[in-house]
Protein backbone atom coordinates (compact mmCIF):
# COMPACT_ATOMS: atom_id res chain seq x y z
CA UNK A 1 0.00 0.00 0.00
CA UNK A 2 1.14 3.55 -1.01
CA UNK A 3 2.46 5.30 2.39
CA UNK A 4 0.25 8.30 0.57
CA UNK A 5 -2.65 5.82 1.38
CA UNK A 6 -1.62 5.00 5.28
CA UNK A 7 -1.14 8.90 5.65
CA UNK A 8 -4.72 9.48 4.97
CA UNK A 9 -6.15 6.58 6.87
CA UNK A 10 -4.07 7.43 10.11
CA UNK A 11 -6.11 10.42 10.78
CA UNK A 12 -9.03 8.56 10.86
CA UNK A 13 -7.95 5.85 13.54
CA UNK A 14 -9.76 5.95 16.85
CA UNK A 15 -8.11 3.70 18.61
CA UNK A 16 -6.18 3.90 22.59
CA UNK A 17 -3.34 4.74 20.55
CA UNK A 18 -3.84 5.86 17.04
CA UNK A 19 0.26 6.33 16.39
CA UNK A 20 1.18 2.96 17.38
CA UNK A 21 -1.92 1.12 15.26
CA UNK A 22 -0.18 -0.58 12.56
CA UNK A 23 -2.03 -0.23 9.20
CA UNK A 24 -2.03 -3.25 7.23
CA UNK A 25 -3.74 -4.92 3.94
CA UNK A 26 -5.61 -7.24 6.94
CA UNK A 27 -6.68 -4.13 9.37
CA UNK A 28 -10.55 -4.24 10.04
CA UNK A 29 -11.79 -0.78 9.39
CA UNK A 30 -14.45 -0.47 11.17
CA UNK A 31 -12.70 -2.11 14.38
CA UNK A 32 -9.88 0.46 14.22
CA UNK A 33 -13.14 3.34 14.24
CA UNK A 34 -13.67 3.78 10.72
CA UNK A 35 -17.79 3.95 10.03
CA UNK A 36 -19.87 5.09 7.89
CA UNK A 37 -20.24 8.17 8.69
CA UNK A 38 -16.28 8.34 8.72
CA UNK A 39 -15.98 6.39 5.36
CA UNK A 40 -17.66 9.54 3.33
CA UNK A 41 -14.47 11.45 5.00
CA UNK A 42 -12.36 8.98 3.92
CA UNK A 43 -13.42 8.88 0.57
CA UNK A 44 -13.20 12.71 0.08
CA UNK A 45 -9.38 12.81 1.70
CA UNK A 46 -8.49 9.63 -0.97
CA UNK A 47 -10.20 11.47 -3.52
CA UNK A 48 -8.46 14.72 -3.05
CA UNK A 49 -4.51 13.15 -1.83
CA UNK A 50 -5.00 10.47 -5.36
CA UNK A 51 -7.17 12.60 -8.10
CA UNK A 52 -9.04 9.97 -8.53
CA UNK A 53 -13.55 9.05 -8.35
CA UNK A 54 -14.01 5.99 -6.88
CA UNK A 55 -17.03 4.75 -8.70
CA UNK A 56 -20.79 4.49 -7.09
CA UNK A 57 -20.74 0.64 -7.39
CA UNK A 58 -17.57 0.55 -5.03
CA UNK A 59 -19.39 2.39 -2.68
CA UNK A 60 -19.97 -0.26 -0.54
CA UNK A 61 -19.29 -2.32 2.61
CA UNK A 62 -16.72 -4.85 1.58
CA UNK A 63 -14.73 -1.92 -0.37
CA UNK A 64 -14.10 -0.47 3.15
CA UNK A 65 -14.11 -3.79 4.97
CA UNK A 66 -10.31 -3.42 5.33
CA UNK A 67 -7.41 -0.96 4.34
CA UNK A 68 -6.53 -3.79 2.02
CA UNK A 69 -9.60 -3.88 0.30
CA UNK A 70 -10.06 -0.21 -0.48
CA UNK A 71 -6.41 -0.13 -1.43
CA UNK A 72 -7.67 -2.42 -4.48
CA UNK A 73 -10.60 -0.01 -5.45
CA UNK A 74 -7.93 2.94 -4.93
CA UNK A 75 -5.53 1.03 -6.98
CA UNK A 76 -7.84 0.09 -9.87
CA UNK A 77 -8.88 3.78 -10.64
CA UNK A 78 -5.27 4.80 -10.26
CA UNK A 79 -4.51 2.32 -12.84
CA UNK A 80 -7.47 3.46 -15.04
CA UNK A 81 -6.52 7.13 -15.06
CA UNK A 82 -2.76 6.24 -16.08
CA UNK A 83 -4.14 4.09 -18.43
CA UNK A 84 -6.42 7.06 -19.76
CA UNK A 85 -3.38 9.68 -19.45
CA UNK A 86 -1.00 7.84 -21.08
CA UNK A 87 -3.55 7.45 -24.26
CA UNK A 88 -4.68 10.45 -24.72
CA UNK A 89 -0.60 11.78 -24.19
CA UNK A 90 -0.36 9.01 -27.22
CA UNK A 91 -3.36 9.76 -29.66
CA UNK B 1 -30.46 -15.64 -33.45
CA UNK B 2 -33.59 -16.36 -31.48
CA UNK B 3 -37.17 -15.25 -33.07
CA UNK B 4 -38.88 -13.23 -30.41
CA UNK B 5 -41.89 -15.01 -29.42
CA UNK B 6 -45.20 -14.32 -31.26
CA UNK B 7 -47.31 -12.71 -28.67
CA UNK B 8 -49.33 -9.62 -28.32
CA UNK B 9 -47.93 -6.77 -25.85
CA UNK B 10 -50.57 -6.04 -24.31
CA UNK B 11 -52.46 -9.21 -24.00
CA UNK B 12 -49.27 -10.44 -22.63
CA UNK B 13 -48.36 -7.88 -20.12
CA UNK B 14 -50.49 -10.03 -17.64
CA UNK B 15 -48.02 -13.11 -18.09
CA UNK B 16 -44.89 -11.04 -17.12
CA UNK B 17 -46.48 -8.07 -14.88
CA UNK B 18 -44.03 -4.99 -14.70
CA UNK B 19 -40.98 -6.75 -16.11
CA UNK B 20 -38.90 -4.85 -19.47
CA UNK B 21 -37.88 -7.15 -21.42
CA UNK B 22 -36.57 -5.68 -24.95
CA UNK B 23 -32.93 -6.87 -25.38
CA UNK B 24 -30.69 -3.69 -25.56
CA UNK B 25 -32.86 -0.84 -24.38
CA UNK B 26 -30.28 0.80 -22.87
CA UNK B 27 -28.41 0.87 -25.74
CA UNK B 28 -31.27 2.14 -27.82
CA UNK B 29 -32.37 5.02 -25.38
CA UNK B 30 -28.35 5.77 -24.88
CA UNK B 31 -28.09 6.56 -28.82
CA UNK B 32 -31.32 9.17 -28.57
CA UNK B 33 -29.77 10.27 -25.22
CA UNK B 34 -26.69 11.30 -26.50
CA UNK B 35 -28.30 13.32 -29.45
CA UNK B 36 -30.37 14.55 -27.46
CA UNK B 37 -27.61 15.92 -24.92
CA UNK B 38 -26.02 17.56 -28.61
CA UNK B 39 -29.07 19.77 -29.20
CA UNK B 40 -30.68 20.50 -25.79
CA UNK B 41 -29.92 24.16 -25.29
CA UNK B 42 -30.44 25.16 -28.72
CA UNK B 43 -34.07 23.20 -28.77
CA UNK B 44 -34.74 24.92 -25.62
CA UNK B 45 -33.79 28.85 -26.35
CA UNK B 46 -35.71 28.26 -30.15
CA UNK B 47 -38.66 26.27 -28.60
CA UNK B 48 -37.99 24.14 -31.29
CA UNK B 49 -38.90 20.57 -31.72
CA UNK B 50 -36.40 17.99 -31.39
CA UNK B 51 -35.90 17.13 -34.69
CA UNK B 52 -32.61 15.04 -34.23
CA UNK B 53 -33.75 13.57 -31.29
CA UNK B 54 -36.72 12.28 -33.35
CA UNK B 55 -34.58 10.69 -35.99
CA UNK B 56 -32.86 8.81 -33.07
CA UNK B 57 -36.05 7.50 -31.85
CA UNK B 58 -37.00 6.46 -35.30
CA UNK B 59 -33.86 4.97 -36.02
CA UNK B 60 -33.65 3.26 -32.83
CA UNK B 61 -37.09 1.46 -33.86
CA UNK B 62 -38.24 3.30 -29.93
CA UNK B 63 -40.91 4.53 -31.90
CA UNK B 64 -42.01 0.37 -32.08
CA UNK B 65 -41.10 0.03 -29.03
CA UNK B 66 -44.61 -1.44 -27.81
CA UNK B 67 -45.98 -2.63 -31.35
CA UNK B 68 -45.69 -6.19 -31.28
CA UNK B 69 -43.30 -8.35 -33.18
CA UNK B 70 -45.67 -9.52 -35.58
CA UNK B 71 -46.39 -6.36 -36.58
CA UNK B 72 -42.30 -5.51 -36.75
CA UNK B 73 -42.12 -4.10 -33.21
CA UNK B 74 -39.97 -4.16 -30.60
CA UNK B 75 -42.67 -6.18 -27.98
CA UNK B 76 -41.93 -3.57 -25.34
CA UNK B 77 -44.09 -4.60 -21.85
CA UNK B 78 -44.95 -1.38 -19.07
CA UNK B 79 -41.81 -1.71 -17.30
CA UNK B 80 -39.84 -0.97 -20.98
CA UNK B 81 -41.73 1.96 -21.45
CA UNK B 82 -41.45 3.32 -18.11
CA UNK B 83 -37.91 2.67 -17.95
CA UNK B 84 -36.85 4.31 -21.70
CA UNK B 85 -39.11 7.56 -20.54
CA UNK B 86 -37.67 7.33 -16.89
CA UNK B 87 -33.46 7.43 -18.81
CA UNK B 88 -35.43 10.04 -21.30
CA UNK B 89 -36.16 12.12 -18.68
CA UNK B 90 -33.24 11.97 -17.27
CA UNK B 91 -31.98 14.41 -20.42
CA UNK B 92 -34.64 15.94 -21.31
CA UNK B 93 -37.99 15.94 -20.11
CA UNK B 94 -39.20 17.61 -23.45
CA UNK B 95 -38.26 14.47 -25.59
CA UNK B 96 -39.52 12.01 -22.91
CA UNK B 97 -42.61 13.11 -22.99
CA UNK B 98 -42.70 13.56 -26.71
CA UNK B 99 -41.88 9.29 -26.64
CA UNK B 100 -44.61 8.84 -23.72
CA UNK B 101 -47.19 10.60 -25.59
CA UNK B 102 -46.57 8.59 -29.04
CA UNK B 103 -45.62 5.20 -27.13
CA UNK B 104 -49.65 5.65 -25.30
CA UNK B 105 -50.93 6.82 -28.74
CA UNK B 106 -49.12 3.73 -30.22
CA UNK B 107 -50.52 1.47 -27.16
CA UNK B 108 -54.29 2.60 -28.31
CA UNK B 109 -53.84 1.51 -31.92
CA UNK B 110 -52.22 -1.96 -30.80
CA UNK B 111 -55.39 -2.83 -28.83
CA UNK B 112 -57.90 -1.18 -30.40
CA UNK B 113 -57.65 -0.64 -34.35
CA UNK B 114 -59.55 -2.66 -36.33
CA UNK B 115 -58.62 -3.88 -40.01
CA UNK B 116 -57.31 -3.18 -42.37
CA UNK B 117 -55.73 -0.15 -40.64
CA UNK B 118 -53.99 -2.22 -37.88
CA UNK B 119 -52.20 -4.32 -40.56
CA UNK B 120 -51.35 -1.23 -42.45
CA UNK B 121 -49.86 0.83 -39.46
CA UNK B 122 -48.55 -0.75 -36.79
CA UNK B 123 -45.47 -1.82 -39.40
CA UNK B 124 -44.98 1.38 -39.99
CA UNK B 125 -45.19 2.65 -36.72
CA UNK B 126 -42.50 -0.46 -35.91
CA UNK B 127 -40.25 0.60 -38.56
CA UNK B 128 -40.16 4.46 -37.43
CA UNK B 129 -42.30 6.34 -40.33
CA UNK B 130 -45.07 7.04 -38.16
CA UNK B 131 -45.04 9.56 -35.11
CA UNK B 132 -48.16 10.19 -34.33
CA UNK B 133 -49.46 13.15 -32.13
CA UNK B 134 -52.84 13.01 -30.19
CA UNK B 135 -55.43 15.67 -30.87
CA UNK B 136 -58.09 15.44 -27.76
CA UNK B 137 -57.84 18.83 -26.68
CA UNK B 138 -60.59 21.32 -27.26
CA UNK B 139 -61.24 25.45 -27.23
CA UNK B 140 -63.54 25.49 -23.83
CA UNK B 141 -63.30 21.86 -22.52
CA UNK B 142 -60.32 22.96 -20.11
CA UNK B 143 -58.70 19.29 -21.21
CA UNK B 144 -61.62 17.06 -19.89
CA UNK B 145 -60.71 14.39 -21.96
CA UNK B 146 -64.23 12.69 -22.67
CA UNK B 147 -66.26 15.01 -24.28
CA UNK B 148 -66.21 16.79 -27.74
CA UNK B 149 -68.17 19.15 -29.33
CA UNK B 150 -66.37 19.24 -33.33
CA UNK B 151 -69.28 16.10 -35.08
CA UNK B 152 -67.61 13.54 -37.32
CA UNK B 153 -69.68 13.28 -40.32
CA UNK B 154 -70.00 9.55 -42.17
CA UNK B 155 -70.57 9.70 -45.98
CA UNK B 156 -70.71 6.01 -46.88
CA UNK B 157 -67.34 4.84 -46.57
CA UNK B 158 -65.36 7.74 -45.45
CA UNK B 159 -65.86 9.86 -42.46
CA UNK B 160 -65.16 13.75 -42.65
CA UNK B 161 -62.80 15.28 -40.28
CA UNK B 162 -63.37 19.06 -39.31
CA UNK B 163 -61.18 19.76 -35.97
CA UNK B 164 -59.90 22.34 -34.31
CA UNK B 165 -57.39 21.48 -31.14
CA UNK B 166 -55.32 24.36 -29.40
CA UNK B 167 -52.86 22.21 -28.52
CA UNK B 168 -51.08 19.25 -30.47
CA UNK B 169 -47.18 18.23 -28.74
CA UNK B 170 -45.24 17.84 -31.72
CA UNK B 171 -47.81 18.41 -33.89
CA UNK B 172 -45.81 20.36 -36.88
CA UNK B 173 -43.70 17.24 -37.25
CA UNK B 174 -46.60 14.41 -36.48
CA UNK B 175 -46.89 12.20 -39.38
CA UNK B 176 -49.85 10.82 -38.38
CA UNK B 177 -52.71 11.69 -35.55
CA UNK B 178 -55.52 9.77 -33.29
CA UNK B 179 -58.27 12.48 -32.80
CA UNK B 180 -61.41 12.95 -30.72
CA UNK B 181 -64.00 13.61 -32.63
CA UNK B 182 -68.41 13.41 -31.56
CA UNK B 183 -69.22 10.35 -32.99
CA UNK B 184 -71.41 10.32 -36.25
CA UNK B 185 -75.25 10.58 -35.16
CA UNK B 186 -74.38 11.41 -31.17
CA UNK B 187 -76.94 12.51 -29.22
CA UNK B 188 -74.42 14.29 -26.44
CA UNK B 189 -70.94 15.56 -26.43
CA UNK B 190 -69.75 12.35 -24.22
CA UNK B 191 -70.01 10.07 -27.29
CA UNK B 192 -66.80 10.23 -28.18
CA UNK B 193 -65.31 8.09 -31.31
CA UNK B 194 -61.07 8.44 -31.75
CA UNK B 195 -60.04 8.22 -35.36
CA UNK B 196 -56.66 7.73 -37.05
CA UNK B 197 -55.76 10.28 -40.21
CA UNK B 198 -52.49 10.14 -41.58
CA UNK B 199 -51.10 13.56 -41.77
CA UNK B 200 -50.85 13.55 -45.93
CA UNK B 201 -54.48 12.98 -46.18
CA UNK B 202 -55.37 16.11 -43.77
CA UNK B 203 -55.60 20.03 -45.18
CA UNK B 204 -53.62 21.20 -41.98
CA UNK B 205 -53.35 25.31 -40.54
CA UNK B 206 -52.66 26.83 -37.98
CA UNK B 207 -49.99 28.89 -35.57
CA UNK B 208 -46.86 27.94 -35.22
CA UNK B 209 -46.25 30.26 -32.47
CA UNK B 210 -45.24 28.72 -29.43
CA UNK B 211 -43.48 30.89 -26.15
CA UNK B 212 -44.13 28.59 -23.59
CA UNK B 213 -41.92 29.11 -19.62
CA UNK B 214 -40.70 25.43 -20.41
CA UNK B 215 -40.86 21.98 -22.29
CA UNK B 216 -40.75 24.77 -24.90
CA UNK B 217 -38.82 21.47 -27.12
CA UNK B 218 -42.30 19.97 -26.93
CA UNK B 219 -43.20 22.41 -29.57
CA UNK B 220 -47.13 22.04 -28.69
CA UNK B 221 -48.95 23.93 -31.50
CA UNK B 222 -53.10 25.21 -31.98
CA UNK B 223 -53.73 22.97 -35.29
CA UNK B 224 -56.96 22.78 -37.88
CA UNK B 225 -57.24 19.76 -39.28
CA UNK B 226 -59.46 18.74 -42.48
CA UNK B 227 -59.93 16.07 -44.31
CA UNK B 228 -61.20 12.61 -44.72
CA UNK B 229 -60.39 8.89 -43.94
CA UNK B 230 -61.74 5.60 -44.39
CA UNK B 231 -64.27 4.33 -42.21
CA UNK B 232 -62.24 1.55 -40.84
CA UNK B 233 -60.28 3.99 -39.34
CA UNK B 234 -62.18 4.56 -36.54
CA UNK B 235 -60.18 2.96 -33.51
CA UNK B 236 -62.52 0.86 -31.02
CA UNK B 237 -65.88 1.60 -31.75
CA UNK B 238 -67.99 4.56 -32.28
CA UNK B 239 -68.88 6.20 -29.23
CA UNK B 240 -66.36 4.16 -26.74
CA UNK B 241 -63.36 6.07 -26.98
CA UNK B 242 -64.06 6.61 -23.10
CA UNK B 243 -63.06 3.06 -22.98
CA UNK B 244 -59.80 3.62 -24.97
CA UNK B 245 -59.47 6.40 -22.23
CA UNK B 246 -59.64 4.21 -19.00
CA UNK B 247 -58.14 1.28 -20.15
CA UNK B 248 -54.57 2.94 -22.13
CA UNK B 249 -54.93 6.60 -22.49
CA UNK B 250 -55.21 7.37 -18.52
CA UNK B 251 -53.07 4.40 -17.12
CA UNK B 252 -50.14 4.77 -20.00
CA UNK B 253 -50.35 8.68 -19.86
CA UNK B 254 -49.78 8.88 -15.63
CA UNK B 255 -47.13 5.94 -15.60
CA UNK B 256 -44.93 7.60 -18.66
CA UNK B 257 -45.29 10.89 -17.93
CA UNK B 258 -44.50 10.42 -14.17
CA UNK B 259 -41.29 7.78 -14.93
CA UNK B 260 -40.64 11.13 -17.16
CA UNK B 261 -40.50 13.82 -14.23
CA UNK B 262 -38.96 11.47 -12.14
CA UNK B 263 -36.18 10.95 -14.41
CA UNK B 264 -36.34 14.86 -15.22
CA UNK B 265 -35.54 15.32 -11.53
CA UNK B 266 -33.22 12.14 -10.94
CA UNK B 267 -30.95 13.59 -13.89
CA UNK B 268 -30.45 16.95 -12.19
CA UNK B 269 -30.23 15.19 -8.76
CA UNK B 270 -27.64 13.22 -10.31
CA UNK B 271 -25.81 16.36 -12.09
CA UNK B 272 -26.00 19.02 -8.61
CA UNK B 273 -24.22 15.45 -6.66
CA UNK B 274 -21.35 14.82 -9.58
CA UNK B 275 -20.84 19.01 -9.22
CA UNK B 276 -20.70 18.37 -5.56
CA UNK B 277 -18.46 15.68 -5.56
CA UNK B 278 -15.91 17.46 -8.56
CA UNK B 279 -12.69 18.88 -6.93
CA UNK B 280 -14.16 22.08 -8.02
CA UNK B 281 -17.38 21.44 -6.08
CA UNK B 282 -15.47 20.19 -3.36
CA UNK B 283 -14.00 23.51 -2.98
CA UNK B 284 -16.65 25.54 -3.74
CA UNK B 285 -19.34 23.72 -1.08
CA UNK B 286 -18.50 22.60 2.24
CA UNK B 287 -19.95 18.51 1.74
CA UNK B 288 -20.17 18.81 5.93
CA UNK B 289 -22.53 21.48 5.81
CA UNK B 290 -25.37 20.03 7.78
CA UNK B 291 -27.95 22.17 6.01
CA UNK B 292 -26.64 21.09 2.66
CA UNK B 293 -26.98 17.34 3.40
CA UNK B 294 -30.42 17.75 4.58
CA UNK B 295 -31.35 19.48 1.40
CA UNK B 296 -29.71 16.81 -0.45
CA UNK B 297 -31.64 13.85 1.94
CA UNK B 298 -35.00 15.30 1.24
CA UNK B 299 -34.44 15.68 -2.74
CA UNK B 300 -33.73 11.80 -2.94
CA UNK B 301 -36.40 11.49 -0.66
CA UNK B 302 -39.05 12.82 -2.66
CA UNK B 303 -37.71 11.09 -5.52
CA UNK B 304 -37.28 7.61 -3.07
CA UNK B 305 -41.33 8.26 -2.70
CA UNK B 306 -41.66 8.47 -6.59
CA UNK B 307 -40.06 5.81 -7.86
CA UNK B 308 -41.74 3.96 -5.21
CA UNK B 309 -44.97 4.51 -5.88
CA UNK B 310 -44.32 4.37 -9.31
CA UNK B 311 -43.20 0.89 -9.34
CA UNK B 312 -46.02 -0.38 -7.24
CA UNK B 313 -48.73 1.46 -9.98
CA UNK B 314 -46.94 -0.12 -13.04
CA UNK B 315 -47.53 -3.45 -11.11
CA UNK B 316 -50.98 -2.93 -10.56
CA UNK B 317 -51.88 -2.00 -14.03
CA UNK B 318 -49.29 -4.55 -15.64
CA UNK B 319 -51.61 -6.95 -13.32
CA UNK B 320 -54.14 -6.79 -16.14
CA UNK B 321 -56.99 -6.17 -12.83
CA UNK B 322 -59.98 -3.72 -13.12
CA UNK B 323 -58.90 -0.40 -13.59
CA UNK B 324 -62.07 1.28 -12.94
CA UNK B 325 -62.49 -0.05 -9.05
CA UNK B 326 -62.18 3.69 -7.25
CA UNK B 327 -59.28 2.01 -5.25
CA UNK B 328 -57.22 1.47 -8.25
CA UNK B 329 -57.96 4.40 -10.20
CA UNK B 330 -57.09 6.51 -7.03
CA UNK B 331 -53.86 5.31 -6.68
CA UNK B 332 -53.05 6.06 -10.26
CA UNK B 333 -54.61 9.66 -9.99
CA UNK B 334 -51.97 9.68 -6.56
CA UNK B 335 -49.36 8.60 -8.79
CA UNK B 336 -49.74 11.38 -11.35
CA UNK B 337 -50.39 14.10 -8.74
CA UNK B 338 -48.09 12.61 -6.44
CA UNK B 339 -44.95 12.53 -9.09
CA UNK B 340 -45.94 16.39 -10.54
CA UNK B 341 -45.54 17.58 -7.01
CA UNK B 342 -42.46 16.42 -6.05
CA UNK B 343 -39.90 15.83 -8.39
CA UNK B 344 -40.37 19.60 -9.09
CA UNK B 345 -40.07 20.51 -4.99
CA UNK B 346 -36.92 18.28 -5.31
CA UNK B 347 -35.22 20.46 -8.03
CA UNK B 348 -36.44 23.41 -6.04
CA UNK B 349 -35.22 21.99 -3.01
CA UNK B 350 -31.89 21.31 -5.32
CA UNK B 351 -31.38 25.05 -6.47
CA UNK B 352 -32.00 26.24 -2.52
CA UNK B 353 -28.90 23.70 -2.01
CA UNK B 354 -26.64 24.79 -4.44
CA UNK B 355 -27.39 28.37 -4.57
CA UNK B 356 -27.46 31.31 -6.89
CA UNK B 357 -24.67 30.47 -9.58
CA UNK B 358 -25.22 26.39 -10.16
CA UNK B 359 -29.02 26.92 -9.69
CA UNK B 360 -30.42 29.94 -11.29
CA UNK B 361 -27.96 30.38 -13.97
CA UNK B 362 -28.82 28.65 -17.52
CA UNK B 363 -24.98 27.62 -18.25
CA UNK B 364 -24.77 25.73 -15.19
CA UNK B 365 -23.96 22.19 -16.05
CA UNK B 366 -26.81 21.03 -13.60
CA UNK B 367 -29.14 22.58 -15.85
CA UNK B 368 -31.61 23.14 -12.54
CA UNK B 369 -33.34 26.24 -14.48
CA UNK B 370 -34.13 24.31 -17.29
CA UNK B 371 -35.30 21.37 -15.67
CA UNK B 372 -37.25 23.78 -12.91
CA UNK B 373 -38.93 25.14 -15.74
CA UNK B 374 -40.34 22.22 -17.67
CA UNK B 375 -41.41 20.51 -14.67
CA UNK B 376 -43.16 23.22 -13.82
CA UNK B 377 -45.71 22.07 -16.29
CA UNK B 378 -46.70 18.21 -14.66
CA UNK B 379 -49.22 19.43 -12.54
CA UNK B 380 -50.54 21.58 -15.00
CA UNK B 381 -50.96 18.89 -17.71
CA UNK B 382 -54.17 17.03 -17.01
CA UNK B 383 -54.49 19.19 -14.12
CA UNK B 384 -53.98 17.99 -10.51
CA UNK B 385 -57.21 20.22 -9.68
CA UNK B 386 -59.22 17.66 -12.34
CA UNK B 387 -57.89 14.95 -10.52
CA UNK B 388 -58.42 15.79 -6.88
CA UNK B 389 -62.08 16.37 -7.66
CA UNK B 390 -62.35 13.45 -9.20
CA UNK B 391 -60.22 11.74 -6.25
CA UNK B 392 -62.95 13.24 -3.57
CA UNK B 393 -65.61 11.60 -5.46
CA UNK B 394 -64.00 8.46 -5.66
CA UNK B 395 -62.43 8.12 -1.97
CA UNK B 396 -66.82 9.66 -0.76
CA UNK B 397 -67.36 5.66 -2.79
CA UNK B 398 -64.72 3.68 -0.67
CA UNK B 399 -65.97 4.28 3.03
CA UNK B 400 -63.85 1.31 4.20
CA UNK B 401 -60.25 3.21 2.86
CA UNK B 402 -58.95 0.12 0.99
CA UNK B 403 -55.74 0.81 -0.77
CA UNK B 404 -55.48 -1.17 -4.07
Amino acid sequence: MDPRFIDVLRPLVKTANPEATAITADTDLRKVGIDSMQAIELLFSIEDTFGISLPDEDLNDSTFATAGSLWRAVQAQLQQHDAGASGKATA
Amino acid sequence: MTTPPVTDAFDDLAAQPGTPRVPGLADRVAEVVAVTEEHLARTDREAAFPVEALDALRRTRLLGLLVPPQHGGLGGTLADLVEAAQLLGRSDMSVGMIFAMHCQQAAAVVRYAHEPLRTQLLPRIAAGEVYLASVTTESGKGGHLLTSEAPLHQDGARLAIDRFAPIVTGGAHADGFLITMRSPDADSANEVSLVYADRETLRISGSGDWQPMGMRASHSIPMKLQGTVPAHHVVGEHGNFREIADKVFGPLAHLGWSAVWLGTAAGALSRVLRLLRSPAGKKQFDLRSELLLTRISRARQRLESVHALLQRTLRMVASGEDLSVPSRQLLLNSLKITASQECFAAVDELIEAVGLRHGYLKDSQTRLELVLRDLRSAALNYSNDRLHLADGRMALLDQGVRFA
